[in-house]
């Protein structure tokens, strides 16, 4: 057994996948992270208080994760979907009735998203009074709440997709306070619908922004986010010294 | 010199190889730091991100097979649901609308609110206590205490404005735009900033002011959001949320 694995690690085949040995040792270890296209956002050694759970909350890390779900459940529910005024919400229904797990899939895709509205409010909560906004981390901080409204945009488009009453409506009162915009509220709400009514245009656009726009502007965003995070030294517990006003003010008499 | 040339005779040691260049204010990089508290990353944050991602699978697997996603009738353009909702992060900006002129509760408030956010990390801008939780005792206090005003004061407002309105006792003998938008501006304006004047007494740091600037709106729109959401019945009038008429139920509308 031990020969077989040995022969099968040490093919070119398997050295092709993985250009590093099997990791219990610092170097191999250190390859894992630099040559793998999942781990190479981390860095190789991690500070013990930036994985404190405490800490973070891990409340980026589920943002992303929940993001994950959405395309993946949103994609497969594109296979039944059409933006019909027509035909979309009998398609909705011959979804949950006659699909296998087709009513799941629809669950997981709206509770996923109510989800993703609530981790990545509580995200920003969490970085801002852990300070983690802070200089370096300006710029990162401004692409967050970016996100955050990117976020509930890709919501707020999903939610007239049924076609049902409460989608409607909901889009109705929505779109109606983009109106109350001084000067050009009315022409923002025509270029959201595409009319003076929430009608076909509207739902064409509303599903162009909400399967392709959005989520494309929301994963290069992520990207950009993750990157900029280790570009500016991991997390901001990792830097973390305890400065007390006093201490700060000792030093002026030495 | 003398002529042995051997650099570390004991002749040498004792002439002084050192001098003092500046003097720096801040910490060095060991002080306060210990020694490397890092670990590698593999396999510690990969199996971490797994069972996260199983955990946030899990927990919407179980939320989707005991709770349907909503589906009313078919949209009908002539037949208005009441209430008419927006979706229920947006249920804050509806219940805003309720109480002051839409341009100035839907409009100018939020788009000064997001500029304020967005530019916090600018405002606050010393790197000094970043990555702990509120910074220090005294910013978990101000952050306490701002969340326990709105808390208090702002469902106050809520209910005052909407038993007693101002704007719908004086129509017609004050000017419409007084009513609607100077007076709300006025007041929201004052139940702001009045922590604010509190606090000022105790020479704050800009990171305290923003703290305490952030919390305010941060718990008023968490309250507005809630009110909106579960307080608003038909008619859009307030009620209990166990107590709606009609077998209306809030939690219908996710």
């Amino acid at each position: 057994m031990r020969k077989l694995i040995k022969t099968v690690t040490e093919s070119r085949v398997w050295r092709s996948f993985f250009r590093h040995g099997w990791p219990d040792n610092p170097l191999d270890r250190s390859l894992v992270m630099t040559t793998n296209i999942f781990f190479h956002l981390h860095p190789v050694k991690i500070s013990r208080k930036s994985l404190r759970s405490s800490y973070s909350l891990g409340l980026g890390v589920i943002s992303v994760i929940v993001f994950g779900i959405l395309s993946f459940t949103g994609l497969l529910l594109m296979f039944y979907y059409v933006p019909s005024v027509e035909r979309a919400y009998s398609y909705i229904l011959l979804l949950q009735t006659r699909v296998p797990f087709g009513q799941l899939l629809r669950n997981m895709h709206r509770w996923g998203a109510h989800l993703m509205v609530i981790v990545v409010v509580l995200h920003m909560a969490r970085v801002f009074y852990t300070g983690a906004y802070k200089p370096p981390r300006e710029f990162n901080w401004v692409i967050g709440v970016v996100l955050l409204i990117l976020t509930l945009a890709a919501s707020f488009t999903g939610y007239l997709l049924p076609w049902d009453q409460l989608a409607y409506w909901a889009i109705t009162v929505g779109t109606s306070v983009a109106a109350y915009e001084p000067l050009m509220g009315d022409s923002i709400r025509a270029i959201l619908l595409g009319g003076s009514e929430v009608g076909q245009e509207a739902l064409t656009r509303f599903y162009a922004f909400h399967i392709l726009i959005i989520p494309g502007a929301i994963a290069s965003l992520i990207s950009l986010h993750l990157w900029r995070v280790r570009k500016d030294g991991g997390l901001a517990a990792q830097d973390a010294v305890k400065i007390e006003p006093e201490a700060l003010q000792g030093t002026d008499n030495e | 010199m003398n002529e042995n040339t051997e650099s570390f005779s004991p002749q040498d040691r004792q002439m002084k190889t050192y001098s003092l260049v500046e003097l720096v204010k801040g910490p060095t990089t060991m002080v306060d730091r210990g020694p490397d508290d890092s670990i590698f990353a593999f396999p510690m944050v990969a199996i971490l991100e797994i069972f996260l991602t199983l955990g946030v699978i899990l927990v919407l697997l179980l939320m989707s097979l005991t709770v349907n996603a909503p589906l009313e009738d078919l949209a009908n353009l002539y037949e208005t649901t009441d209430p008419a909702k927006a979706p229920w992060y947006f249920m804050g900006l509806q219940e805003m609308l309720e109480h002051g002129h839409p341009t100035l509760m839907a409009v100018a408030i939020p788009t000064l609110i997001v500029l304020f956010v967005i530019a916090i990390p600018y405002l606050d801008n010393s790197p000094a206590g970043a990555g702990i939780w509120f910074t220090s005792k005294r910013g978990k206090r101000i952050a306490l205490f701002s969340a326990l005003y709105a808390l208090i004061v702002m469902p106050l407002y809520i209910y005052l404005d909407t038993s007693f309105p101002i704007r719908e006792i004086y129509r017609g003998q004050l000017p419409d735009f007084f009513l609607n938008t100077v007076v709300p501006a006025l007041l929201m304006v004052v139940i702001v900033l009045l922590p604010l004047l509190v606090l000022s007494r105790y020479k704050p740091s800009a990171r305290e002011i923003t703290m305490m600037l952030f919390t305010v709106l941060f718990t008023s729109a968490i309250i507005f959001t809630l009110v909106g959401f579960l307080f608003r019945g038909p008619g859009f009038e307030l009620y209990w949320p166990w107590g709606m008429p009609e077998g209306y139920s809030p939690w219908d509308n996710l």
